[in-house]
């Protein structure tokens, strides 16, 4: 892609050239963003995710028209086997196994999007500055980075839930910070590269301000390996809330979260009653591999592997 | 290599003055007051007063926070509220139940990871590298618990195979133990096999095309010696790398994992501190996995450079 970028001569007859390169050069990126497009949507591992990535936003948007029960509703028969009407049994307390598997949807899919987007940002910024500025303030943040990178997410984000209350804000800020060193590194290391290259140089000689250079000149630039790691992150934070929230982290037993419905009927699995646990424990599943499905196939399209 | 190791010594001393630094700002800054937190809503503000007195919450945050430091360095975690003995105390046989569990995982991935990611690499893009690559995206994809709870729904329940309840009597024998821990060991199997199939994969596939790769066959090595004198030489250091890494994550997973078989490991011993707002054992416990991590990504570090000598010669100077 580099070399592509036009780079301002110092002669002026040759502005009007400078500009039509910039022209072409726009007119080249769109180009390329619709040819990755193209070749995501010839992936089958894309689409599968895609689909169903789809459904369960479907069933967090608009519970009511799939499910067909009440969630939350108390119904005769407790534990009762999967058989017709309630095509995946009953729970421990008589509730539609399904529809409480549909209506999960919404609780994880409020939750872990908004978490890998705000720790995408927090990263960007954070390595914008760290591979652009170098020097101290890089060598601390790096250190501060790679110490944050020693514990596994969930641990932090247990002791974090536990002394600051128990919220899905705890939550979804706990995880969005926890993954922000992560993101750090991997801009960090993407600006790293960009920021010896030539329009970085004449951008300074220009006299742009720092902001203008860092996020109008180089963010456009590494916005590859960015889309990347949100789509990657926005995985990771589905499996860690899921996590936390089986960890009890999440909402209290009667929510039809899903980690929460794991939660709340493994100890039954011991007794037979496999499918108050199993359904939701699937979905979860389902749901995390369709993000690493699409996160995969973006990063092929993107990093041409 | 000396300057080596005392270099990267140096680097974990930075790291766990870092790491007690972050763990103290969640607990004492962000967190509020510990007394009322552990003792609870109802409590009285004098035993409230007391109890901050005697964890030494009271004090200037400057102070404690000197002490939370000099306590990671001397091991040094102070008394469990629950049963007021030294975290320390509570928390290591927990740990070295943990670690039985965690070391059988890894005895049981490693081989099969990395025979599968040469296995793979050597096919490269043909159906069983496909395979291969795949299962390990999906399977590592999937939370630890979500593994374990179909794990003990599938074979435990249903094939009665396992163990419902992985904490062995006491007195069982090493080998009786295997049948409890077989399952949740299973499910942390599942989880990390995929990373360190792909790590070893993408290593093997690099080596395989590399220059030395082809001098050493066209020299006349048989093909085992080429594979094990220069290819796996050269392609195992990301996986050990990425073996240590998973080291330290999987007292991540492993909380859940004991959780579903109610093992009574150091993943339980939090889970129950956190129900009972124990914050020592908590904090004790989470920078205990800070140290590991730190112990095994250094172990991890001091094998490549012994394999590699390129490596030790490029840090030292």
């Amino acid at each position: 892609m580099s070399e592509m970028k036009p780079t301002p001569d110092d002669s002026v007859e040759d502005i009007d050239a400078f500009i039509e390169a910039a022209a072409a050069n726009l007119h080249d990126r769109k180009e390329a963003r619709r040819e990755s497009w193209r070749l995501l949507r010839r992936r089958p591992s894309f689409i599968i995710g895609v689909v169903i990535m789809g459904f369960w936003v479907v069933c967090a948007l608009v519970p009511d028209l799939i499910a067909p029960f009440d969630p939350l509703d108390y119904r005769t028969d407790i534990n009762a086997s999967p058989s017709w009407p309630n095509i995946f049994g009953t729970d421990r307390g008589g509730r539609d196994v399904f529809s409480r598997v549909i209506a999960g949807a919404r609780d994880i899919l409020k939750l872990a999007p908004p978490a890998a987007l705000l720790g995408v940002v927090f990263g960007v910024i954070l390595g914008l500055f760290m591979g652009f500025l170098r020097g101290w303030f890089d060598t601390v943040a790096s250190r501060v980075v790679e110490s944050f990178l020693s514990l596994p997410v969930v641990l932090l984000g247990l002791l974090a839930v536990t002394t600051l209350g128990k919220s899905n804000l705890v939550v979804m800020g706990t995880v969005a910070v926890l993954f922000t060193p992560v993101v750090a590194r991997t801009v960090r290391s993407a600006v790293l590269a960009e920021a010896d290259l030539d329009y970085v140089e004449s951008a300074k000689l220009r006299g742009e301000s720092t902001p203008f250079i860092m996020f109008r000149e180089i963010l456009p630039n590494v916005s590859s390996p960015i889309i990347v790691e949100l789509t990657v992150r926005i995985g990771y934070a589905v499996f860690t809330i899921a996590t936390l929230s089986f960890l009890g982290a999440g909402p209290p037993p009667p929510s039809p979260d899903w980690g929460s419905q794991v939660s709340d009927n493994y100890n039954a699995i011991v007794s037979g009653y496999w499918w108050s646990t199993f359904f939701p424990a699937m979905a979860i599943a389902s749901l995390v591999i369709a993000a690493n499905l699409i996160a995969d196939s973006v990063q092929s399209v993107l990093e041409g592997s | 290599m000396r300057r080596f190791i005392l270099k990267r010594l140096g680097a974990i001393v930075i790291n766990l003055w870092l790491l007690a630094t972050i763990v103290f700002v969640v607990v004492n800054v962000l967190g509020g007051d510990i007394g009322r937190k552990v003792l609870g809503p109802t409590a009285k503000a004098e035993d409230v007063a007391a109890y901050n007195a005697l964890i030494g919450t009271d004090k200037p945050m400057i102070q404690q926070y000197f002490t939370s430091i000099k306590n990671i360095f001397t091991l040094n975690f102070g008394n469990s509220y629950q049963s007021q003995s030294p975290v320390i105390d509570l928390v290591l046989p927990a740990l070295g139940r943990s670690a039985k569990l965690a070391i059988l995982a890894f005895i049981i991935t490693i081989p099969i990871s990395i025979a599968a990611g040469i296995f793979a690499a050597r096919r490269q893009d043909k159906l069983a590298d496909r395979v291969v690559v795949n299962v390990g995206l999906g399977s590592s994809s999937i939370p630890e618990f979500v593994t374990a709870a179909v794990l003990l729904a599938l074979f435990a329940v249903h094939f009665k195979v396992g163990k419902v309840y992985a904490n062995p009597p006491a007195g069982t024998s090493i080998f009786g133990q295997l049948e409890y821990l077989l399952l949740p060991a299973m499910a942390m199997v599942i989880s990390y096999f995929g990373y360190i199939a792909r790590m070893t994969r993408a290593g093997v596939i690099t080596a395989l095309h590399a220059d030395y790769t082809r001098t050493a066959t066209m020299k006349g090595l048989p093909p085992g010696q080429v594979m094990r004198k220069h290819i796996l030489r050269n392609a195992l250091a990301p996986t050990i790398t990425v073996i240590s890494v998973q080291i330290g994550y999987l007292f991540g997973g492993i909380v859940g994992v004991e959780k579903v078989f109610n093992y009574a490991g150091l993943g339980t011993t939090m889970l129950n501190a956190v129900g009972k707002q124990d914050i020592p054992v908590l904090q004790a416990s989470v920078l205990i996995v800070g140290i590991i991590y730190m112990a095994s990504t250094l172990l991890a570090d001091l094998l490549i450079a012994y394999l590699n000598p390129r490596v030790r010669l490029d840090a030292g100077s």
